[in-house]
């Protein structure tokens, strides 16, 4: 029952709208079939009929539809600005939750180190989940500024980078950052594998996707999959697999739209700020790659694979230009 | 000693806020799933196991399952009158007024002051209290039996329960029948928030307590608007 009212209450706005465009529109529709039965008798009646009166009620008519188009377009449009909107309120409330909960914590723990006579064992526990928090807040700042830094625009000076030592690397960040163990996470590729384009953005885009590879994991399936590889069509590859909560089929074509997230916000179950994976394809579109998602499913894991083109021989050293330089 | 459930999903804060609860002497218990604390608040009929009564509940509003502004609407609707914090990182005004109008005691945005806390803690408790403090038995206000120590309205057969924050809106203007109280005053004192706030909140438990009260809402004849001013208990006994 309040979760039919949650729903509608986030919801009124775009309805008001889309009556709105409705009636506007079943009414221009009623008054061009009307218009069309007021004109009839003296159209269907004797054959002199005017040549210049059947061209006007043509093209009025044109003029008309072409109204009625408009009206739809607009209404679409309506909406669609209505729910970015929308996704926008629940980006802030995300943000506002991402940072006021660990200065919420970090406050409350400091002030109780100030207050209060804390055992030197509790102490230590204290400062360690205050560590916590500070990396917490710095991840999500790291995120929004990452969301502002990468656009879709080409990057400026692709370099010759090893995609395979990349993601090595992002994996073993990604397991000391969540303390993980050294299994739970399975690199498959070869020892390297050469593209241009920009080491830190790259690097930014796997972690992300690894990051959200742990987060959306359950506790005792926690194992995950990067797999690197070359094609014959030039394309390098990064695919990483989870075996996690995995994406239902409706929210798949949405997930890496800005600020989307799965779910009411008020009722969020994981952190998060909708930002991850708007970076994630930013970044990859920069690179005129592609990025695509498969899900078999809720509970069934979702692989993310990200394909860029401009793959480098292994020959391509990067000594390669100066020599160009000399000659 | 006073039982407080801590509804909190953010690991860290629980176990903060618990362990400054239990130095200031309160038993605490700790959930971290909206359907969870509703379940433990308002138990099943046939539940085995109830649990021990709860003086306080600190509610944070962002929850897996069930957010806090709905377990405070359900617990009410299902007769649980437990004086509820609520705590939430949205501090917007009317996030204020949402979750007092779902029947909230008091709200505390994060971040938070520690001592302020332990002191919205502690006044809650004692506001429970002031509230169904000494009145001399049941106060007659217009064709109604107010009852503030079990927080009930009778009129004629008709039971009404009162929310606390209810209760305390009309105890003040009892205690001043016959005067305006203004709105900034009843903000201070019921609401415990700054007098300058803007919300409607009081307008809205103004209009709560004339649906109880009044024989038509609409045309008050009990509680008074006093344009621009506040509000006011007429002092006759009956309505006029």
């Amino acid at each position: 029952m309040s979760e039919v009212r949650q729903l509608s209450r986030s919801r009124r706005p775009k309805w008001h709208y889309l009556a709105v465009g409705v009636v506007l529109i079943v009414v221009a529709l009623a008054l061009t079939v009307a218009w069309g039965i007021l004109a009839a008798p003296e159209t269907a009646g004797p054959r002199a009929v005017a040549p210049a009166r059947v061209i006007a009620y043509f093209f009025g008519s044109v003029l008309f539809l072409l109204l009625i188009a408009g009206l739809v377009l607009i209404v679409l449009l309506l909406l669609r600005e209505v729910r970015l909107n929308e996704r926008q309120s629940n980006f802030v409330s995300a943000v506002t939750h991402e940072l006021k909960t660990p200065v919420a914590s970090l406050k409350l723990y400091l002030e109780t180190l100030e207050y209060r006579d804390v055992p030197s064992e509790r102490r230590a526990e204290f400062y360690r989940t205050m560590r916590q928090d500070i990396e917490r807040l710095n991840a999500t700042i790291n995120n929004v500024l990452n969301a502002a830094m990468y656009t879709d625009r080409p990057v400026a000076e692709p370099r010759p980078l090893d995609l395979a030592r990349l993601a090595r690397r992002a994996a073993e960040l990604t397991l000391t950052r969540h303390q993980l163990p050294k299994t739970a996470i399975r690199f498959d590729g070869p020892e390297s594998l050469r593209v241009a384009g920009d080491v830190q953005a790259l690097e930014t885009a796997v972690l992300n996707l690894l990051d959200n590879a742990v987060k959306y994991s359950k506790g005792d399936k926690l194992l995950i999959e990067i797999e690197v590889w070359g094609d014959m069509d030039g394309q390098a590859h990064v695919r990483v697999r989870d075996h996690g909560i995995g994406i239902s089929r409706t929210h798949l074509p949405f997930i890496f739209t800005r600020f989307y997230r799965i779910g009411a916000e008020v009722r969020r179950s994981r952190t998060g700020t909708g930002l991850g994976l708007f970076i994630v394809r930013a970044i990859v579109k920069g690179h005129r790659g592609t990025i695509t998602v498969d899900s078999p499913g809720p509970d069934r894991g979702s692989s993310f694979t990200i394909s860029l083109p401009g793959l480098l021989e292994p020959e391509a050293e990067v000594d390669a230009k100066p020599e160009a330089a000399h000659a | 000693m006073p039982r407080v459930l801590l509804v909190e999903d953010e690991e860290h804060l629980a176990a903060g806020i618990r362990f400054n609860l239990e130095l200031d002497g309160y038993e605490v218990e700790t959930i971290a799933d909206g359907l969870r604390a509703l379940e433990r608040l308002v138990p099943a009929p046939d539940a085995t196991a109830p649990g021990l009564p709860i003086d306080l509940v600190v509610l944070d509003v962002m929850l897996p399952g069930l957010d806090g502004f709905q377990i405070v609407e359900r617990m009410r609707e299902a007769g649980n009158y437990t004086a509820v914090l609520m705590l939430t990182a949205k501090g917007l005004p009317e996030d204020v007024v949402e979750g007092l109008e779902a029947g909230a005691d008091d709200y505390l945005p994060k971040p938070f002051d520690l001592p302020v806390l332990l002191a919205r803690v502690k006044g809650l408790i004692r506001r429970r209290e002031w509230a169904r403090g000494a009145t001399g038995g049941p106060v007659r206000v217009g064709d109604s039996l107010v009852d503030f120590a079990n927080l009930e309205l009778r009129k004629g057969e008709a039971v009404t329960r009162l929310t606390l924050l209810e209760a305390m809106l009309l105890k003040l203007l009892v205690e001043r029948r016959g005067q305006v109280v203004t709105k900034a005053e009843i903000l201070e004192k019921v609401w415990n928030l700054n007098p300058d706030t803007e919300t409607r909140a009081v307008d809205n438990f103004v209009m709560r307590l004339r649906r109880h009260l009044e024989k038509d809402a609409r045309n008050p004849q009990l509680l008074e608007t006093v344009r621009g001013v506040g509000y006011r208990l007429s002092d006759e006994l009956s309505p006029r």
